[in-house]
């Protein structure tokens, strides 16, 4: 019989129940939108960071850091360490090799202009796009403009396979009165070498040091120094997951982690599980995260997920006091009603059970349909802010039909103790 | 003689500084037809409310087979109500979203045993034989009273109250809700009904007239 009734009430009444389960139907949408990105959101926003440049510094194992100084780095090359060119195709074969969005090598020697006083200017060598090959014949693109998308060029990119044209950095060109088409020799500066002639492709604008300097295919940087196929350092572009306690704990030292948390560590791409891997890949080298760049990524995506909780919470909120008002309005509509079942003998928790189940049912259909507008909107959402769609997560349905029968019935509770003030005499004597 | 069914002693009801009800003694035995009467205000409706325990006295004492109502707890009066009580009201009230027979099965529900069958024999009774599966909606106004004597009925209670049942009637509707009583009468029922209408107040054994809140006549 009550089964009867909920179902009599519920689908004889339907118009009714459409605005309640509309309302949820909005809020879940909502809940179920804001769910499913913040699950991706990390991963998203990860690859986002992307462009802000590379999070992983490549060096050799004995250097210390490098003594740099307006772009101009005081540490002398003689003595210096270097890391093998062929070596840092090994980054591609690592567990995450997946992760490595690219990498960039970077030789800076010292070399002076011909002519024109005889300025000093650094040399930076490195890729600019150009392929690479790794693990037997697989090819992969990689250089300065993969990994760092901000570069900007006024002009053309140098080609990497030649070696008789160069960038000009901005702030290095403004003092020179540089343009491009402008045909340079430049000589390195610490030994007599073979002078090299060549053209200013393009002025290059990065916000770094480079802005000072001359930046060259790595080729170049090599032969004018004599150090044929070494590079200083290698910047990295890995995708990471945020930081978090695990990871914290591992930057005191692999060794302070267990067995079991090791292993969670190793296989989760972390910066620093990454760069532990490169350094096992790459035995003479040492990778250091750029830690602001690692942790502001962690830091952007919390703060992104905890906005989203927060207006998730506010969608409960709204959402719980619409139900709330709508249920008072029913319980008024209904108040005869309420007040015959009483006068028939209905206990108040019966009635009370009635309207209860009525919004928990209206819960369940609102959260249902809200689950299926709200994936969808997350896929809009997705598509509209990162371009790209986003995966579904299967737990947000029963998360979500949970959180809207929550809606429902806590939006419900205070206005159903109306139920208990309704007095049968009053009502079905039309005296109110 | 009978036993008496309900018994009021001095039943006083206050609202604020209105006493609707001041001091009423009455007795009704099993098996008898009581009409209230009085003028409009007189404060019939009020006493229908507590002799159906949907309301409380103020003052003295109100006897239901030999339960002091004055006495139990709200909750324990809801039982009453549902165990001896059968109500009748002025409007039809009906849940508008249930169906005839299920309107009559509600009140077989809370009184604890829902028997199919025996609430089509009431609503045949009462001459709804076709109507069972209709909405309230779909009735007419002596079609719907009709129903809601047949839900007063069905559970078989110790006394059936009715508070001007044929009020909202036509003459005719009027004429089958007076043989209904009657025939519940000729049964053997305990009835007591609020009238304004001498004609109905005709059939029954004896009225009681009401005069701002006091008994004034006991009639035969
Ligand atoms: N809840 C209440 N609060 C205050 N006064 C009330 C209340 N209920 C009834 N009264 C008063 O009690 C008196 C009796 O009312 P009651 O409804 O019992 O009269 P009645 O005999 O049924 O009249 P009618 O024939 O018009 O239906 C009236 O004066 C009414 O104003
Ligand atoms: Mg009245």
């Amino acid at each position: 019989m009550f089964l009867l009734m909920l179902r009599q009430s519920f689908f004889r009444g339907r118009r009714r129940k459409l605005l309640a389960t509309s309302t949820i139907i909005l809020a879940a949408s909502l809940i179920t939108a804001l769910m499913t990105i913040s699950i991706d959101v990390g991963d998203k926003m990860s690859r986002e960071m992307k462009s802000y440049g590379a999070n992983l510094n490549l060096v050799p194992k004995s250097e210390n850091l490098p003594l740099e100084i307006g772009g101009v780095d005081y540490n002398p090359l003689k003595g210096e360490v270097f890391l093998e060119e062929q070596d840092l195709g090994k980054m591609k074969e690592i567990f995450w090799h997946n992760n490595i969005a690219g990498y960039a090598p970077f030789l800076k020697v010292p070399a002076k202009l011909e002519g024109e006083g005889g300025a000093a200017v650094p040399l930076v060598g490195t890729y600019f796009s150009r392929l690479v090959k790794f693990a037997g014949n697989e090819e992969f693109r990689t250089g300065v403009r993969e990994i760092n998308p901000f570069w900007q060029v006024k002009g053309n990119w140098p080609d990497d396979g030649r070696t008789d044209q160069v960038l000009a950095g901005a702030t290095l060109a403004h003092k020179l009165g540089l343009k491009a088409g402008d045909r340079l020799t430049v000589r390195y500066a610490l030994a007599p070498t073979q002078p090299e002639a060549v053209t200013v492709t393009g002025i290059l604008t990065t916000g770094g040091a480079e802005e000072a300097a001359l930046v060259a295919p790595l080729a170049l940087a090599q032969r004018i120094s004599g150090h044929t196929g070494k590079v200083q350092s290698a910047s990295v572009s890995a995708l990471t997951v945020p930081e978090d306690r695990l990871s914290r704990k591992a930057r005191r030292g692999a060794d302070s982690l267990d067995s079991l948390e090791y292993d969670r560590w190793y296989c989760t791409a972390y910066v620093s599980s990454i760069a532990h891997q490169l350094e096992e890949a790459i035995p003479s080298a040492a990778a250091r995260p750029i830690w602001q760049v690692a942790a502001s990524e962690g830091t952007v995506v919390n703060k992104i997920q905890l906005l989203m909780v927060v207006v998730t919470i506010a969608a409960f909120i709204a959402s719980g006091l619409g139900i709330s008002s709508l249920m008072v309005t029913t319980i008024m509509e209904r108040s005869r009603e309420i007040g015959l079942m009483k006068a028939l003998g209905a206990a108040d928790w019966e009635v009370y059970l009635l309207f209860l189940s009525e919004s928990a049912l209206v819960g369940l259909i609102g959260g249902l349909i809200g689950c299926g507008a709200g994936a969808l909107l997350a896929q809009l959402i997705g598509l509209s802010i990162f371009g790209s769609t986003v995966s579904f997560h299967p737990i947000v349905i029963p998360v979500n039909v949970v959180i809207s029968i929550l809606i429902a019935l806590a939006g419900s509770l205070v206005p159903s103790r109306l139920i208990t003030r309704l007095f049968p005499a009053e009502v079905l004597h039309g005296r109110k | 003689m009978q036993k008496i069914v309900l018994e009021t002693v001095g039943l006083t009801k206050r609202f604020g500084n209105v006493t609707p009800l001041d001091g009423i003694d009455m007795q009704v035995r099993e098996g008898e037809w009581v009409a209230i009467m009085g003028p409009s205000g007189s404060g019939k409706t009020t006493m229908l409310n507590i002799l159906s325990c949907l309301d409380t006295l103020s003052e003295g004492k109100y006897i239901l087979d030999g339960i002091d109502t004055s006495q139990v707890s709200e909750k324990e009066r809801v039982v009453v109500r549902r165990e001896k009580i059968g109500l009748v009201f002025q409007q039809f009230h009906l849940v508008p979203y249930l169906t005839a027979l299920e309107n009559v099965m509600l009140a077989q529900y809370y009184h604890g045993m829902i028997d199919r069958d025996d609430a089509i024999e009431v609503l045949n009774r009462v001459g709804l034989s076709h109507r069972y599966d209709h909405l309230p909606s779909q009735l007419s106004g002596g079609e719907q009273q009709r129903v809601c004597i047949a839900r007063a009925l069905i559970n078989q209670p110790a006394i059936i109250l009715a508070d001007e049942p044929t009020g909202n009637l036509d003459e005719s509707n009027e004429q089958i809700i007076l043989d209904f009583f009657k025939e519940l009468h000729a049964e053997g029922r305990t009835i007591v009904l609020v009238t304004h209408n001498p004609e109905l107040a005709e059939f029954a054994d004896r009225t009681v007239r009401l005069h701002h809140g006091k008994v004034v006549q006991h009639a035969a």
